[in-house]
């Protein structure tokens, strides 16, 4: 049974200068266990999907769509209903861990909190939150509970937040960015336990990242956004092996162990759109056609899709 | 065989609590890239600071083609800055916030020459071109330039001196990996174009082994230095999947 299921969603945001179409007709599910990467350059309106799904995009996000949740659609559901769900069934790893934990509390209690709010003694709470310690790799987690989050490393504080969001055993588990601003080491202790929780947990990962190394090592399936759209998805191996969408193509030659072969140009503006193809001014592929007919997303026989006039045979 | 452009000898680096690195000697050749990989924490940048002298370190040599920074007094030092910079790794603070792009590239030639900014921009334009900005861009403020902009036009300032060697910390792990290969593919490009020598650091094992001809690992105040295969293997051995958390 499909465990999340997001159908055309749109998500724009009224400026001053303008509408800025972050997100539009996104469609995707997710199955239980699974792990889903969008994956995308800066600007490419990944986080807002996760926002929109755990509901905390700003007020002023202007929202269609449907996004089911075990047979509930969320954008409507009540808020107190909403919260009775956000952090419990569905938690967010968010993108800056330093922002995101309390200053002047103790690691232990960041986690225990949770356990305090669902009636456990205080002792009891600080006991499972030194597990949890254990279960991301922060060790010795006696000493690390002491301690507050500015003596932690960014990696160390990027799972101290991890082990906030497994405490409660949530069936979703959507991490924007968890890689950000880690260096080698800590990118690849944070994919260990990124792997784990899903071993260990068997929650579904919504996994939102420009990081395509680690897309590539945890993901089932991908999903490449490109101003706002996906432009390509599939199972990870086919989507990296033979991506069939000339972005992604692209995308796959600019890492650096692939040739640093550059993409020159750059994203259209969320804010002027163009009609036809949003890549169409970057694609070496480019026909009439590609300037004037916007593509849909195409869906093949191989459990993917692809946005293109004239995708690539793979 | 003609003289190293740099040359470190027994540099070390301490700070009250103890040493950041001690013992560090390489030698960077004309138009070559070394690279300083570790850990954050293991002192690249402190490294790159101090051969840069914008740090000053506390004992070791820093030949700059036969000349010692280490011990150079400022006003030495004023007269050879032209010839050594630094990328820095966050594009949104490498440019002042209050000035024009097209001010921005001019300010090096403009006190290095005593020129207006005119004819500093007529000097520089081939440059600007070189690096794929255009007059649009000139007239736009840092917080209105993409990370890459600020990035091309760091190097457009930089280059507009001629240096001898640029170190370059981090320059694009705040980038897209797109955008990223634009940088670097420029870079490499530039160091073909006028022989200038880097000294890279990064923390990314690809991007080093794309970018650097030998690499020095950093890590509890120790460097050792690599070649492009060795390093691979000795990143392969450390991080694979076996490997515990």
């Amino acid at each position: 049974m499909t465990l999340l299921s997001v159908e055309g969603l749109n998500v724009r945001f009224p400026t001053g200068d303008g509408t800025v179409h972050a997100s539009r007709d996104v469609s995707f599910s997710m199955e239980p266990g699974e792990v889903l990467g969008l994956v995308g350059e800066t600007g490419s309106g990944k986080s807002v999907i996760g926002q929109a799904i755990i509901r905390l995009l700003p007020a002023s996000a202007k929202i269609s769509g449907d996004i089911f949740f075990d047979g509930q659609e969320l954008t409507r559901l009540p808020d107190q209903r909403m919260h009775a769900l956000r952090g419990r069934t569905i938690s967010l790893v968010p993108q800056n861990p330093s922002g995101s934990l309390d200053p002047l509390v103790r690691n232990g209690m960041q986690i225990a909190e949770i356990f305090i709010e669902r009636g456990e003694k205080k002792q009891a709470a600080l006991d499972a939150a030194k597990n949890l310690l254990v279960a991301v790799g922060l060790i010795p987690s006696d000493r690390i509970a002491r301690e507050y989050p500015h003596e932690l490393s960014g990696g160390m504080r990027q799972r101290l937040t991890t082990s906030i969001a497994i405490a409660e055993h949530s069936r979703l588990i959507i991490a924007d960015e968890p890689t950000k601003g880690l260096d080698y080491h800590a990118r690849e202790t944070t994919a260990r336990v990124l792997a784990g929780i899903r071993e260990r947990e068997q929650a579904s990962l919504l996994l939102i990242t420009h990081d395509l190394y680690l897309a590539e090592r945890l993901c089932d399936r991908i999903a490449v956004l490109y101003a706002g759209e996906i432009i390509e998805i599939g199972p990870a191996s086919q989507v990296f092996r033979n991506p069939r969408h000339p972005y992604t193509q692209a995308l796959i030659r600019a890492m650096p162990k692939n040739g640093l072969v550059p993409l020159e140009g750059q994203s259209p503006s969320l804010m002027a759109l163009p009609m036809g193809c949003s890549f169409a001014s970057r694609c070496s592929f480019m026909s009439d056609r590609c300037c004037t007919d916007h593509p849909g997303l195409i869906q093949d026989d191989r459990e993917g899709g692809v946005r293109c006039h004239n995708p690539c045979s793979g | 065989m003609s003289q190293p452009v740099l040359r470190l000898t027994g540099l070390s680096k301490s700070y009250g609590h103890g040493d950041i690195f001690a013992g560090i000697s390489f030698t960077v050749d004309c138009r070559k890239t070394v690279g300083l990989f570790g850990q954050s924490g293991s002192g690249k940048t402190t490294l790159g600071r101090c051969i840069m002298r914008l740090e000053a370190p506390s004992s070791g040599q820093i030949l700059m083609q036969g000349t010692d920074l280490a011990r150079m007094r400022p006003k030495e030092l004023l007269r050879l800055r032209p010839s050594f910079q630094m990328i820095f790794q966050h594009p949104e603070v490498s440019l002042n916030p209050r000035m024009s792009l097209a001010e921005s590239v001019a300010e090096p030639l403009m006190v290095r020459d005593r020129i207006g900014i005119q004819e500093a921009l007529k000097k520089i334009a081939p440059l600007i071109a070189r690096v794929g900005l255009r007059d649009e861009h000139l007239a736009r403020y840092p917080h209105q330039l993409s990370g890459g902009e600020v990035q091309r036009a760091v190097l457009s300032r930089i280059f507009s001196l001629g240096p001898k060697l640029v170190v370059a910390d981090e320059p694009t792990s705040m980038l897209d990996v797109s955008v990223q290969a634009q940088v670097l593919r420029l870079m490499q490009d530039l160091q073909r174009e006028t022989g200038v020598s880097y000294v890279f650091i990064s923390h990314d094992p690809d991007v080093m082994c794309a970018m650097c001809d030998e690499i020095l690992w950093l890590e509890m105040g120790k460097g050792k230095m690599y070649s492009r295969e060795e390093f691979l293997d000795r990143v392969g051995t450390e991080y694979s999947a076996g490997a515990p958390v």
